[in-house]
């Protein structure tokens, strides 16, 4: 005889039957179970297989404590892997199955895997699987141990809601403790949230039939939270509080159904108390996994809150005056109980599948559930995630809360006042801040803890099948720190986190090294309290959302023009247009060359610097002199980090005396504004400097080519293209919207930058290409213009610069020598690294063979003895201009190797090249004028 | 995820904050002569200290660069303060 | 080389709202946004607000910086330093959302810490993965974004709205 439902008591609903199947067998419960309370209801014992020997288990306790019934679940096609049956509410037409079991928990036919556990001990797999190579077993080993499958079938609006809120006082626990803490701070006004994983608030209350000040629990519990509410109080009911951090921000997974993903909340709360109870420790014994070896307190909610008694005739084994109320309550249910002192002698489990009885010493009763109780254990896990301290009480044999954070607070079973009346006031107290002495304790135990060198398998980890002996072989072996206990026998890295495990386990050490078991300490205790779903963290950031770009003005436009879309520098650009892309690119470029190329250039940055002291700013912040720069001019050049090394490159144009504009890299546009703030703030007068970013007011439009200007001159500006010299900047007119028209160039051929407000784009680009498409332009994306500059020789910041690149690396060295004024980077550009005879300097690289494009990131390398790279390939294109491959690169002593022939590997295979400077096309710049 | 105060906008969420600097380090005079040494203990000696410690932030949505005292060990915030010398509302008086 | 334009489903159409949760978010165009920094420009512009200062009407100003507002449909403005300011139209540069509807500020605590009992000088903060200018109009909510950010913002939005709902 096992467990049965009672015709009365719980808190289920009798009047409703719920159909589900388990391990292939139909079982029925009630609205108000969980998984685990219907099967131990329909008399259900083994509900599981361990980890690692495949042993027998059964439930061990009614809630997050269980380490032993862990099914696959599927409910209306979906399926959960890993569900605690004692916390998975019972819904009608589940089907669940036991993991790491086949064909199902009753009889699985790894079973006989136990028969070896001499050689399966802790670390087996480190020391057996050794030879030849542990990959080789890996995943065999990996396919043998392990908890449930997935189906691979992601579930259908499985998104979590993840939401921010605030409030005075978070109580985390609603139970007795936590209902009076919340009631109290909410009728003084506090702004308070309770938040409890049960269902059903009350916590420990249904355990016994005491009144609580004078009511019966469920009537006591329902004034707490009318109260509650009524002064204005929010109460979460399931939803665990997984998770303390700092500042007191908790995190809370509220449940909201099977299959349905939780809730995420992210609670600042001004002051938290935990109230989260106390645990019963299991007991260590030989064989104390047999399926019927309960936790008394397990029991004890199986019957008050589901009306089920777990046996009929039934040992209980408790060190403690916590088991008293229970046994009556147990007794009253009709179960005949047996109580045992562990005292009286070394205890064994009996039985097979099933628990026969237990031995005692001497002593043999016969019983079908073994109910232990080892002591309360205070549920502090959200008091240390909060970086509270734990103190050792000897006088309850547990580790109770200490000294902590302002803003935390204990209350009740957590802070081991394991007595109603005490823990009420206490919570009240907490609450309110007001002061308050714990009175005497009326809670008695007798410490008994795991004894080295006794017989017989003793579990300490029920989830992950460490036992007693892997404990004593860790301490043989030196892994004597709880950290390196935990690792080296994986006790307490189970789903369940150790939470009966973990006291077992060091407390076990303690015994070995004659320490006392405070000294031994415990390990760290880590969010999240129970296993929540990874898409907890995940929400509405998924997708196109997970890291989401920025997006142009003229997508549609470039989209209707048969782009291809690629991403550069945190925005989706238009790569090429066409469906294939060499061809297009190549089309493209000799457009550019021969007519004009139309490029959406509007990610390029438009940092406005103003102010009395913006020219002695930007003449600071660039590596070239800016000071001497005409309003109406433009010039290149580089911004550096103080250690000297390339930032960003770009132009910067003067539009008035006090006004620049600085155009960074297109990617760089947030860290370049960033940079300008900080050297702004720090260091100079920010009264006299603001800098604006604009960047996303206006939208660029660039033509290039030998058309451009004709192109231009076609747009009714009010500005004369003709006149515009390169590097000069004006104003027009586009219809009734500002436009500005810079000359600037990036491909080596005369350039116009056209920027209106963004709103006008579709009409500039739209005007841009009814002018220039009867002269032969027509848009080019990314990759042409990647292939323009590089024909010139012009670098990409980060693509032909690396971490260790100075401007006089790609031949800018005129500042470093002249400059007069202070500039950022400035001393480190004289160091003797910088001074270096091998700096990599940029080059440019020919190939003989005029078919073979060298691969980007190919190695220069030195030509005899062992060989060394002296240098990479930044850029490497076939050039339509040329009609021969192009390349730069990064080269030791590059300037001094112009002519010279150099080797290259990449990936297996050798090529050669002939240095050349970087600029391949024009270098007398004659097209610019053209 | 921790509570930072901006001197102007008031406590807000970490994420919104980025570390700049150590205080205390004045740039030198790149106009004159700065040995190795020194530009290298500018550039690169950081104190990293265990306990209470002084650090500069920028609140990345105002920009505000402030120096926060904060515990490195218990993640205290003790204090922040402008980078100011001068705040706009003192100079306009 | 790489055609991702299938992986991006092309911009939202901003021109229809949003709607669910009992909650609306429509775009607004203001006639023109300006950014104006100074030393004393929240001596010159006194009601320029903060969270949870209430906007009302057409014209108003938003606290951004301890030396910036943004001025909503303020008068023209010659771009540039001028009179001890910096100014700089920044109409295009900034989309607009409004959301109304009494679930509006739990929309937006879906992406932000933000909480009406936590007032700030500022009304910039980071929501959704990006920067916003974010308060209180009447009785709704406005956020002013970065343009190119718009379409990702919307996305978010929406996909919290079907979720609430
Ligand atoms: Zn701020």
């Amino acid at each position: 005889m096992s467990g049965r439902r009672l015709s009365q008591g719980g808190l289920i609903d009798r009047s409703r039957l719920l159909r589900f199947r388990f391990d292939g067998r139909d079982f029925t419960g009630h609205p108000g179970d969980t998984l685990a309370s219907a099967l131990l209801a329909s008399g259900v014992r083994v509900m599981g297989r361990s980890f690692k020997y495949h042993r027998p288990r059964g439930l061990w306790g009614a809630w997050f404590d269980d380490p032993n019934a862990v099914f696959n679940v599927r409910l209306r096609g979906d399926e959960l892997p890993n569900c605690p049956a004692t916390t998975t509410a019972l819904v009608d037409g589940m089907q669940a199955r036991a993991v790491n079991a086949w064909p199902n928990a009753e009889n699985d036919l790894k079973g006989g895997l136990d028969l070896f556990h001499r050689w399966l001990g802790a670390g087996f797999y480190y020391k057996t699987f050794m030879w030849p190579d542990w990959h080789l077993f890996e995943p065999s080993i990996r396919k043998m141990a392990g908890l449930g499958a997935v189906d691979g079938k992601a579930i259908d609006g499985y998104v979590a809601d993840q939401l921010h809120d605030d409030c005075d006082l978070l109580v985390a626990g609603g139970g007795a403790a936590g209902l009076a803490a919340a009631r109290a701070a909410a009728e003084a006004g506090y702004s308070v949230v309770l938040a409890d994983d049960h269902p059903t608030l009350g916590g420990s209350l249904y355990q016994g039939d005491e009144p609580i000040e004078g009511e019966e629990p469920q009537a006591w519990v329902a004034a707490q939270v009318a109260a509650i509410r009524a002064a204005g109080g929010r109460i979460l009911t399931s939803t665990t509080v997984f998770g303390l951090y700092d500042h007191g921000l908790a995190a809370l997974a509220e449940d909201r159904g099977f299959a349905r993903a939780p809730r995420l909340w992210r609670l600042r709360a001004r002051r938290t108390l935990v109230a989260t109870g106390a645990m019963d420790r299991p007991i260590t014994f030989a064989d104390n996994d047999r399926p019927g070896v309960m936790s008394l307190q397990g029991a004890a909610e199986f019957l008050g809150r589901y009306g089920v008694l777990a046996g009929q005739r039934i040992a209980v084994l408790s060190n403690n005056s916590h088991s008293a109320p229970i046994v009556a309550r147990l007794r009253a249910a009709g179960a005949e109980v047996i109580e045992a002192d562990p005292a009286e002698g070394a205890p064994r489990a009996l039985g097979g599948k099933r628990l026969s009885g237990v031995q005692i010493g001497a002593r043999k009763i016969d019983c079908d559930t073994l109910l232990v109780s080892g002591g309360l254990t205070p549920t502090v896990h959200l008091w240390r995630h909060a970086g509270g301290k734990l103190d050792w009480s000897a006088e309850k044999a547990a580790f109770v809360p200490g000294a902590g954070p302002d803003h935390m607070l204990a209350a009740g079973a957590a802070n081991g006042t394991f007595d109603l009346d005490p823990a009420l006031a206490e919570a009240r107290a907490a609450a309110l801040g007001t002061p308050h002495a714990t009175g005497a304790s009326g809670y008695r135990v007798r410490p008994l803890w795991p004894q080295p060198g006794s017989k017989g398998r003793q579990w300490i980890d029920f989830q992950h099948d460490v036992t007693l002996k892997d404990v004593e072989l860790a301490a043989r072996e030196n892994y004597v720190s709880v950290e390196h206990l935990k690792r080296y026998t994986t006790l307490g890295m189970a789903a369940d986190q150790g939470k009966t495990a973990n006291m077992a386990g060091l407390a076990a050490m303690a015994a070995i090294q004659g320490r006392p078991i405070p000294e031994v300490g415990t390990t760290t205790f880590r969010p999240p309290f129970v296993p929540v779903p990874m898409e907890l963290y995940h929400g509405t950031r998924r997708g196109q959302a997970v890291n989401p770009l920025k997006r142009l003005e003229l997508e549609p436009q470039h989209r209707a023009a048969g782009a291809a879309m690629g991403e550069y520098g945190g925005w989706l650009r238009p790569a090429w247009y066409g469906p294939e892309d060499q061809s297009a690119i190549t089309a493209e470029v000799q457009a550019a060359r021969q007519a004009a190329g139309v490029f959406d250039g509007s990610p390029l940055g438009k940092i406005e610097v103003m102010g009395p002291d913006a020219a002695a700013f930007v003449n600071f912040i660039y590596y070239n002199t800016i000071a001497t720069l005409e309003p109406g001019h433009i010039r290149y050049g580089f911004m550096l980090r103080e250690n000297g090394l390339i930032f960003d490159d770009g132009v910067i144009a003067r539009l008035a005396e006090d006004r620049f504009l600085i155009s960074c890299s297109s990617s760089h546009v947030a860290g370049v504004e960033a940079m300008l703030e900080s050297w702004r703030q720090d260091g100079n007068d920010p009264d006299r400097i603001f800098v604006h970013d604009t960047t996303q007011h206006w939208a660029t439009i660039t033509v290039t080519g030998p058309q451009a200007r004709a192109i231009v001159a076609a747009l009714d500006t009010g500005a004369d293209p003709a006149t515009l010299a390169h590097m000069t900047l004006t104003e027009g007119r586009f219809g009734d919207s500002p436009l500005r028209i810079a000359r600037v160039s990036f491909t080596g051929d005369a350039s116009f930058e056209l920027s209106v407000p963004a709103s006008r784009a579709a009409d500039l680009w739209q005007a841009v290409l009814a002018a220039g498409t009867p002269l032969g332009a027509r848009p080019i994306g990314l990759e042409a213009m990647s292939v323009l500059r590089a024909e010139k020789g012009f670098i990409m910041v980060g693509k032909d610069t690396d971490g260790e690149t100075m401007p006089h690396d790609l031949g800018f060295d005129v500042p470093r020598r002249k400059k007069k004024a202070a500039f950022v980077g400035d001393r480190a550009l004289q160091t003797e690294a910088a001074n270096a005879a091998d700096r990599r300097q940029l080059v440019g690289l020919r190939v003989a063979d005029s078919g073979t494009v060298l691969p980007t990131g190919a190695h220069i390398v030195t030509g005899d003895g062992p060989q060394r790279s002296i240098g990479f390939v930044t850029s490497s294109y076939f050039s339509p201009t040329l009609d021969r491959p192009i390349a730069l690169a990064l080269l030791e002593s590059g300037q001094q190797r112009i002519g010279d022939r150099v080797q290259l590997r990449h990936l297996g295979q050798s090529l050669s090249a002939t240095v050349t400077a970087p600029c391949a096309l024009d270098p007398e710049g004659e097209r610019l004028n053209a | 995820m921790q509570l930072f105060p901006c001197p102007f906008c008031g406590p807000r969420n970490e994420r919104e904050f980025h570390y700049v600097a150590e205080p205390g380090k004045t740039r030198p005079d790149t106009t004159g002569d700065i040995t190795a040494e020194d530009w290298a203990a500018y550039l690169y000696d950081t104190k990293n200290e265990k306990g209470p410690v002084r650090e500069v932030w920028m609140h990345l949505t105002c920009r505000e660069l402030f120096v926060m005292e904060r515990d490195s060990v218990t993640m205290d915030v003790l204090g922040s303060k402008t980078l100011r010398r001068t705040l706009p509302a003192e100079g306009a008086a | 080389m790489r055609d991702d334009s299938q992986s991006w489903a092309p911009p939202p159409d901003h021109s229809q709202p949003l709607h669910g949760a009992g909650v609306t978010v429509t775009r607004i165009l203001p006639v023109r946004q300006t950014l104006i920094s100074a030393p004393d420009i929240l001596t010159r512009q006194p009601a320029a607000l903060g969270w949870p200062d209430v906007a009302t009407g057409d014209r108003y100003s938003l606290c951004l910086r301890r030396d910036r507002v943004l001025e909503i449909n303020g008068p023209e403005r010659a771009a540039g330093w001028h009179d001890g300011q910096a100014i700089s139209d920044i109409t295009d540069g900034l989309i607009v959302f409004e959301i109304a509807g009494a679930a509006a500020l739990a929309l937006i605590q879906r992406g932000t810490e933000i909480s009406e009992r936590q007032p700030s000088r500022s009304v910039q903060r980071l929501g959704f993965g990006t920067e916003l200018m974010l308060y209180r109009w009447e009785d709704r909510l406005r956020l002013h974004a970065p343009r190119a950010d718009g379409p990702a913002l919307w996305h978010r939005l929406k996909a919290h709205l079907d979720l609430m709902g």
